[in-house]
């Protein structure tokens, strides 16, 4: 995990725009009068370690890849 | 025999909207306008448990649960319980073993023993070990069951719900009183720092009452729990049997398919087929918190219950294509989950959805699990399961759900 680079990514056709990552992280995701989530940093740095798997757990659908 | 049946509305859902549409029941799953509907009538069980809260309190406790199914946990649960208590069940079995090494079993109840274990123990209950415990456990699950879907029953449902809180008060004294002692203990042993993080128990009640709430009430662990064990076990079990019927008959129409019975990604999708096709129960309901006009312009009235029917929107010829009611394992579903709505939508969707199937979907970031679907069915073939020509399964008569009551099999490789 650790030199793993992220490529951090919501999957459109699953993603049931529940908002629930934007409550972990609104660095990472938005979604802004959007039907589904959208990522803001397609690359985070380890730093958003957590987040990003706190969030990917964490979304009902499971839509989130990383 | 027929293995594919239309659903019949259950007088509990008649008079109100019905949505059969994969496109109208996506919108009202997904929609922040509406909550949930379903388990009004089941709130002694259920009530105030993940399932029944919606939005900013849901977010908080499934955010809490969240990591029970983590990778880590999830490799954790297959390896170190999953498989060893299926070898554990099928090794049990062998009491029925007649002369000629074949074993008699019948499907549905080997199955409730093999996953009434890992739901104890993704619960948190202890002592679900020896045969008899086992059995006495696995009926607590089900009558629980009853009481927690009474909406279904057909029998007299003020009946139902004092019966069953009668089982419960039993299976609080008999496994849930005791299971939750041993936690407090451990975890008042962990704040004191005589017991390390790793040593907790990795299980939902652990975690609520390491995580405890104030503004949870004192029994609220046991409805949790009960969601748990009956969200779990119930579900899978309804599952297999009919993946292993629509097995059987594929087999026989394509016997050059035969082989791969110990092929985990055709059982995968085979899973994958027979939970489309057959929901765990007739419909999900939601209520709506406004007035909403849904895309096809049918307006809904605030708090209108309406029935998502996800057994006709997961065979919709316009998703799943012209042969949707059939079982077809070598389906393609690029735009949609292979199940559908098995596993519901929207903020209510199963959370245990990567046991049953694994870290197997197209978002799961990783393979190395493949779920209690595929484990389960492969151990079967290997223990050379037979369907028994002239005793053939038969469905429930107990309730509206499309599960099977009584299904015989042989075991010829025990
Ligand atoms: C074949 C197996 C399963 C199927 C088809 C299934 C199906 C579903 C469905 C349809 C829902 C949503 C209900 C609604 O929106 O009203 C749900 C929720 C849930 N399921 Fe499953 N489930 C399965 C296995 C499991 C397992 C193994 C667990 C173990 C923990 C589990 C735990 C839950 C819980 C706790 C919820 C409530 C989630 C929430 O409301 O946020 N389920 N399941
Ligand atoms: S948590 Fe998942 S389903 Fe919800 S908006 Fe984010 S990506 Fe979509």
């Amino acid at each position: 995990m650790k030199d793993k680079e992220f490529h951090l990514k919501v999957d459109n056709e699953i993603c049931q725009g529940t908002g629930y990552c934007v409550r972990i992280s609104s660095d990472l995701f938005s979604i802004n009068g959007r039907e589904t989530a959208q990522v803001l940093i397609p690359h985070p740095s380890h730093n958003y370690q957590e987040d990003i798997l706190e969030a990917s757990t964490l979304c009902p659908t499971r839509a989130i890849t990383y | 025999m027929e293995t594919i049946r239309d659903l019949v509305p259950p007088p509990h859902i008649q008079g109100i909207k019905h949505f059969v549409d994969y496109a109208l029941v996506d919108e009202i799953l997904k929609s922040k306008d509406f909550r949930q509907g379903s388990h009004q009538e089941s709130q002694p069980f259920f009530g105030d448990s993940l399932l029944t809260i919606d939005h900013d309190v849901h977010f908080e406790r499934r955010r809490l649960q969240a990591p029970l199914f983590r990778k880590e946990a999830l490799e954790y649960y297959e390896r170190e319980e999953l498989l060893p208590l299926i070898d554990k069940a099928l090794e049990e079995s062998k009491t029925n073993m007649d002369e000629d090494g074949v074993v008699r079993a019948d499907l549905c109840a080997l199955i409730r023993t093999m996953l009434a274990r890992i739901s104890a123990v993704t619960t948190g209950i202890d002592g679900v070990d020896t045969p008899e415990r086992t059995d006495a456990f696995r009926t607590y699950i089900e009558q629980l069951g009853t009481g927690a879907t009474v909406e279904w029953s057909v029998e007299d449902h003020d009946d139902v719900i004092k019966r069953i809180l009668e089982v419960r008060a039993e299976f609080v004294k008999e496994f849930y009183g005791p299971s939750v002692e041993r936690r407090i203990k451990i975890i008042d042993k962990f704040k004191d720092g005589e017991v390390e993080e790793e040593e907790l128990p990795k299980d939902l009640l652990t975690l609520m009452y390491l995580h405890w709430n104030d503004n949870w009430d004192e029994e609220l662990p046991l409805r949790e729990a009960t969601l748990y064990l009956v969200a779990s076990s119930q579900t899978t079990t309804h599952a297999l049997p009919h993946m292993m019927i629509h097995l059987h008959e594929w087999f026989q129409e394509h016997p050059e398919d035969y082989e791969k019975r110990f092929d985990r990604d055709f059982l995968k999708q085979a899973g994958h087929e027979a939970i489309r096709l057959h929901l765990p129960s007739p419909a999900l309901l939601r209520i709506a918190l406004k007035d909403v006009t849904l895309s096809d312009g049918t307006n809904i009235a605030e708090g209108e219950r309406v029935a998502c029917l996800f057994t006709p929107a997961n065979r919709d010829k316009s998703v799943f294509g012209d042969d949707a009611r059939s079982f077809n394992p070598y389906r393609e579903t690029p735009n949609v989950k292979p199940w559908g709505f098995a596993f519901g939508g929207g903020e209510h969707t199963c959370i245990g959805r990567t046991l049953v199937t694994g870290l197997s979907a197209r978002t799961d970031n990783d393979e190395g699990t493949d779920g209690t679907l595929v484990n389960i069915a492969l151990a079967l073939y290997k223990a050379g399961i037979e369907i028994d020509p002239s005793d053939l399964p038969t469905y429930t008569e107990l309730s509206f759900h499309d599960s099977y009551g009584r299904f015989p099999i042989l075991l010829t490789n025990v």
